[in-house]
């Protein structure tokens, strides 16, 4: 079944046409190509799909993408304006190693984001819960956690 | 994507959803956070003929107080049910059990509505729910009626829900001042479902004593131990308070997290440990 949708994506309002049975991730990546959305698991475990649905993340292959209608969605495609102009957590993460592949970093990156929204200086402990839905195979989190911790401090700077 | 074809409806009024629901019974799969049905849709596992979602209206998401009560909607999120005041204030438990559900993103898009309906057995609220006493309330087209969160859960994965109807508000007594409460659970790894819950409550003056245990039979079972309080909590009190736990998870299951022997004295473990650091904290008032 098909659905027309009105939804702001990265600040730009659109009308999508989806099928009812694409999942958020789907219609970022395949109708709009946002493709720095991952799909992990498919199944609401990993956080490689994370983005942002009304200023909180959501697992966006557990979203449907037709509910996304009259919603406001943000990806990491929307954090930055180039590979030049990093938003600071994204900074972090290449001046820290905060990664390796890569594949679990767009989401990793959102949920650093909230957190920090939400609580500028977090231990070390409450970093590790603020990501604790999202999965890494390869850096052992170690140098994510150091990279938010970076970021945090960068923004306090900053700001 | 999902394979199999399914229709869809988003309605944004409590009366249009329910006039859905009656009109396609059965073959109607209600979707709030998709914290569950999405992961068993996209699965296979479930095959909903049409899903009506329930995101969009807003009047089900709400927490008030109402004379000596809370009433919280059903599309309450996990995160605002552990951060709300009001629960804060006069339901601490309830905030305990959310703010220990899953990870961030479940919290942010997952409701107290769906983790209640769906009722696994190693929910977070049901525990809770049991030893606040909570009621919930079952809307359908033809009228609507109260259940008592103990009298709800029917098997596993099954409840009092009937074709038509919907959850659509919990009603929660408000705690007394020094009311002791404490939520615990049994889990390896954060953001897995507990293995072991045991979530206490002790009554002001230590009259009454009850714990709500999840994981140990297919529903959520209460114990009420206000009978050991008797001498205060000494370790007599507090061995009865473990054996009757342990009792009372005759019916617990074995699966790879724990055979059902193992999860009977956690229970007991748990049981223990919750009524006395709800004493603790009702004695640091
Ligand atoms: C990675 C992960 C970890 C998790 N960890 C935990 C955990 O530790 N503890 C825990 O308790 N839960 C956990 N959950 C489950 C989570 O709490 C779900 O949010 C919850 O079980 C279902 O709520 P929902 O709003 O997402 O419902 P949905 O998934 O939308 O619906 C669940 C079921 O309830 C029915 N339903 C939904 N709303 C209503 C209603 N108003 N009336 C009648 N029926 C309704 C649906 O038809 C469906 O059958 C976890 C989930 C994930 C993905
Ligand atoms: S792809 Fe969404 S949580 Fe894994
Ligand atoms: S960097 Fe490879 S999964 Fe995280």
């Amino acid at each position: 079944m098909k659905k027309s949708i009105e939804v702001t994506v990265n600040g730009k309002s659109q009308s999508v046409e989806v099928d009812t049975r694409m999942v958020l991730a789907d219609m970022l990546r395949e109708n709009l190509r946002l493709t720095g959305t991952h799909i992990g698991c498919g199944t609401g475990s990993c956080g490689a799909c994370t983005v942002m649905l009304d200023g909180r993340t959501v697992k966006s292959c557990s979203v449907l993408a037709a509910d996304a209608d009259g919603r406001s969605v943000q990806t990491v495609e929307g954090l930055s304006t180039s590979a030049v102009s990093l938003h600071p957590v994204q900074e972090a993460m290449v001046e820290n190693q905060g990664l390796q592949c890569g594949y679990c970093t767009p989401g990793m990156v959102l949920s650093a984001v909230e957190l920090l929204n939400k609580n500028p200086d977090p231990t070390e402990d409450e970093i590790r819960h603020g990501i604790a839905g999202n999965l890494c195979r390869c850096t052992g989190y170690h140098f994510v956690v150091t990279s938010i911790q970076a970021a945090a401090k960068s923004m306090k700077e900053g700001a | 994507m999902i394979s199999q074809e399914f229709d869809f409806e988003a309605p944004s009024a409590l009366p249009e959803a329910l006039a859905l629901l009656a009109r396609h019974g059965d073959d109607a799969t209600l979707l709030s956070g998709g914290m569950s049905l999405m992961p068993m849709t996209t699965l296979g596992l479930v095959q909903p003929g049409m899903i009506i979602s329930l995101n969009h209206i807003a009047e089900l998401d709400y927490v008030r107080e109402d004379g000596n009560e809370l009433r919280i909607g059903a599309l309450t999120r996990h995160a605002d049910v552990a951060a709300d005041p009001l629960i804060g204030a006069h339901a601490a438990l309830l905030a305990e059990a959310a703010s220990l559900i899953g990870d961030v993103q479940v919290r942010n898009r997952g409701t107290i509505g769906g983790s209640i309906a769906h009722a696994d057995p190693a929910a977070n609220y049901l525990p809770a729910m049991l030893a606040l006493g909570a009621r919930l309330r079952l809307q359908s087209e033809a009228g609507e009626r109260s259940v008592e969160a103990k009298d709800f859960v029917k098997g596993i994965m099954t409840t009092a829900i009937e074709t038509g109807e919907m959850l659509t508000e919990i009603a929660i007594p408000k705690l007394a001042a020094g009311t002791g409460c404490s939520y615990q659970r049994l889990v390896r790894v954060e953001g897995n479902f507990a293995i072991v819950i045991a979530a206490a409550i002790t009554e002001p003056g230590r009259k009454a004593a009850r714990v709500g245990l999840g994981n140990v039979a297919p529903g959520p079972v209460l114990v009420d131990v206000s009978g050991h309080l008797g001498n205060g909590l000494d370790d007599a009190a507090l061995a009865a308070i473990g054996d009757a736990a342990f009792d009372a998870a005759a019916e617990a299951a074995s699966d790879l997290a724990g055979d059902a022997n193992y999860r009977r004295e956690m229970a007991r473990v748990f049981a223990r440990r919750a009524v006395q650091s709800a004493t603790d904290a009702a004695d640091a008032g």
